[in-house]
């Protein structure tokens, strides 16, 4: 509090107490980035008083100063966010899964750091920016340690296409957090992507080809050598569609899953009497749009399943 | 103006309370047998409430009236319920017995005939019932209910089951005030007839006056106090000091036969009054506790809470909860309509959301301005 009273910078300041208001406290930094930016679009004319009254000059219209706000607003949004990825690094993720997918061997001391690079990259990047938010919001949260753990108890769809179609031999943990990995890579997939190329449509998460991954795939494995290719891999090809690309691995599809299931978090969204719970309304509704989405729709019916019968 | 405007009507909802456990205090109060002192404060209390709510009713009148709306008041908004349940328990009920505690027993031995008597106590216990109706009136200054729909229809439904109720009563009371079915006055009131004949038979000697109503008092505990008429006390059942303390007028009957004046109990017609009023009230009580905690909540269930979150799911756009089916319902029609909500117009809205602006605004105008004014 008393850093943003001493910010000199009376748009930072701004910024600041706008990111801080009590209808955005609760949510993460780029979903409150998000919301900020949605007000700045949609109501731009209707600012003008409000630019005046920071002492900005509207004279030319209300695109102008809208746009400097939103740069503030971009960068407390980051500082904000590069807080929430150390507390991710640190607490969240462990790297057990490591030699499971990396030959048997450890993972190395900078491999988290090479991650956090990767992400920090992808949230320089106008389109991979928007994929991160729906990918931070799940790996910060424990959708993963609640819904693995069930699907492996059931050992029904989810479980046997990790375990007998692709064969990874990997704990309930070990898998979280392997999926939490795939769910943080995932937005690197969006970095080669022009903006304004999918159109404002989806952006960051539009399913994309096959071949564009394999082309940028070596390129991202570059960025981050302490990572397996294998997570790296996985990673970039949630993006693909399912059952467009049958081969998609499950793990992808899991974090495709997941990832979607992130952007529409809201924590502070009370459930009305009268309404199914958070999470069985969403997977029911995504099992109706899997083919939409490019989602897995059996992986899907099996979360809505879960969800429904643990009251989430 | 808006906040003193509630807390006038908070002032009323207490008062209505207020006046439901006064309802039941006055009942219980003649059943227990309770002293004249506790029993006066309970009439004047009582006045106190009929007059606050008269008042209530010909304020609430003449607002509606000043602004054109008297008859939708009236009719629409149940300003009927208010005046039934004012101007004629006033005039009807607290009143007479405020007067009548203030003129002690010449005002009601002195209207003239024991017919009057009657009239009045029949009229003023016709009129209790109607106390009850300020139940209904509880519905319009209490917000039980979160949606306005089940709130308007609650109100209405035990409206209508209460009116019925009690107008009813009221209706039955009316035709035995009338003669159109026997009520239990006629027998007691025949009987005393009877035997203020049989006391008058032994002449006008006061010993023969005074053995023969001992002898008829002996098998009738009724019988309070015989003397020849405008003569002194020849019999009384019990010291005077005991008729200050624990009788109010229209406790007891007055009634001449062949110049013998006999006064006599009729505490047992009111404490059976009282007796069926506490029923009565009970009835009354638990049909609206039966509305508003079996039928209100049924009703949210089944229709105004999935109302609610289809209301939401189409006018906020990041609010997507699917509205949840009891299986056994799933055939209503509200029902249908929200499967149709879950399996169309969410997944619709979420294919059409992804397209366009993402998650909805959790900010509004207003709070960017608050903030801009501060910085």
């Amino acid at each position: 509090m008393r850093a943003v009273e001493s910010s000199p910078d009376p748009l930072s300041r701004f910024a600041s107490r706008l990111l801080e208001t009590p209808a955005l406290r609760l949510l993460l930094a780029l979903q409150k980035e998000e919301q900020a930016m949605n007000v700045l679009r949609i109501n731009g004319p209707q600012l003008i008083p409000v630019f005046t009254s920071l002492g900005m000059d509207v004279t030319r219209g209300w695109r102008e100063p809208a746009a400097l706000i939103s740069r503030a607003i971009r960068a407390e949004a980051d500082r904000m966010m590069a807080a929430e990825i150390t507390r991710l690094l640190s607490e969240r993720l462990a790297f057990s899964f490591f030699p499971g997918v990396a030959g048997g061997r450890q993972a190395p001391a900078r491999a988290k750091e090479e991650l956090r690079a990767l992400i920090v990259r992808a949230a320089a990047h106008p389109v991979a920016r928007s994929a991160l938010a729906g990918s931070l919001a799940a790996a910060l949260s424990d959708i993963m340690e609640k819904y693995i753990p069930q699907a492996w108890e059931r050992k029904k769809y989810v479980y046997v296409e990790i375990t007998r179609v692709q064969h990874l031999a990997l704990s309930p943990a070990d898998l979280s957090d392997l999926t939490r990995c795939v769910v943080l890579v995932r937005p690197a997939a969006y970095l080669y992507v022009t903006p304004g190329e999918t159109g404002d449509k989806d952006v960051g998460y539009s399913p994309l080809q096959e071949q564009y991954l394999s082309k940028i795939l070596p390129g991202i494995a570059a960025q981050a050598p302490s990572l397996p290719r294998a997570l790296i891999s996985m990673g970039l090809r949630s993006t693909l569609a399912f059952p467009g690309s049958e081969s998609v691995e499950a793990i992808s599809r899991l974090g495709a899953i997941m990832a979607m299931r992130g952007r529409a978090l809201s924590p502070a969204a009370v459930v009305d009497r009268g309404a199914d719970t958070a999470d069985k309304s969403w997977f029911n509704v995504q099992r109706r749009n899997a083919r939409w989405h490019g989602l897995d729709g059996r992986m899907l019916d099996e979360m809505y399943t879960i969800a429904a019968e643990n009251g989430w | 103006m808006r906040k003193a405007g509630e807390v006038l009507e908070t002032v009323v909802v207490v008062a209505i309370i207020l006046v439901l456990l006064h309802t039941l205090l006055d009942d219980y109060s003649i059943l227990s047998g309770w002293s004249v002192h506790a029993r006066s404060w309970i009439i004047w209390v009582g006045l106190g409430f009929d007059i606050f709510f008269t008042v209530e009713f010909f304020t609430r009148f003449y607002l509606a009236f000043s602004n054109g709306r008297g008859s939708r008041y009236f009719f629409r908004e149940r300003g009927w319920v208010d005046f039934l349940a004012s101007i004629p328990l006033l005039l009807l009920n607290s009143l007479p017995h405020a007067l009548a505690l203030l003129a002690g027993a010449g005002l009601v031995s002195g209207l003239g005939s024991f017919l009057n008597v009657l009239k009045v106590i029949k009229a003023v216990r016709i009129a209790r019932i109607l106390r009850l109706l300020r139940v209904v009136k509880l519905f319009r200054g209490i917000r039980y209910a979160r949606s306005p729909m089940a709130q308007a229809h609650v109100s209405t439904i035990t409206t209508i089951a209460v009116s019925i109720l009690v107008l009813w009563t009221l209706g039955a009371s009316v035709m035995e005030g009338v003669g159109i079915i026997p009520g239990i006055e006629v027998p007691f009131t025949d009987g005393q007839l009877l035997r203020a004949g049989a006391i008058a038979d032994a002449g006008p000697s006061p010993a023969a006056l005074a053995q023969r109503a001992a002898a008829i008092a002996a098998i009738d505990a009724t019988i309070l106090v015989v003397r020849p008429q405008g003569g002194a006390v020849v019999w009384s059942r019990y010291a005077p000091a005991y008729y200050r303390q624990f009788f109010l007028p229209g406790d007891y009957g007055y009634l001449v036969s062949r110049g013998v004046e006999v006064f006599y109990d009729e505490r047992p017609l009111a404490v059976s009054a009282a007796r069926d009023g506490i029923v009565f009230f009970i009835a009354v009580v638990l049909t609206v506790l039966a509305f508003l905690f079996i039928y209100a909540p049924r009703f949210a269930l089944q229709i105004s809470d999935p109302v609610h979150v289809m209301r939401r799911g189409m006018s906020e756009s990041d609010y997507n909860l699917e509205v949840r089916i009891p299986p056994e319902r799933a055939d209503d029609d509200v029902f249908e309509l929200a499967a149709l909500y879950n399996s169309v117009y969410l997944p619709l809205k979420d294919r059409l959301g992804n397209e366009g602006q993402g998650p909805a605004m959790a900010l509004k105008i207003g709070d960017l301005q608050d903030l801009a004014d501060k910085t």
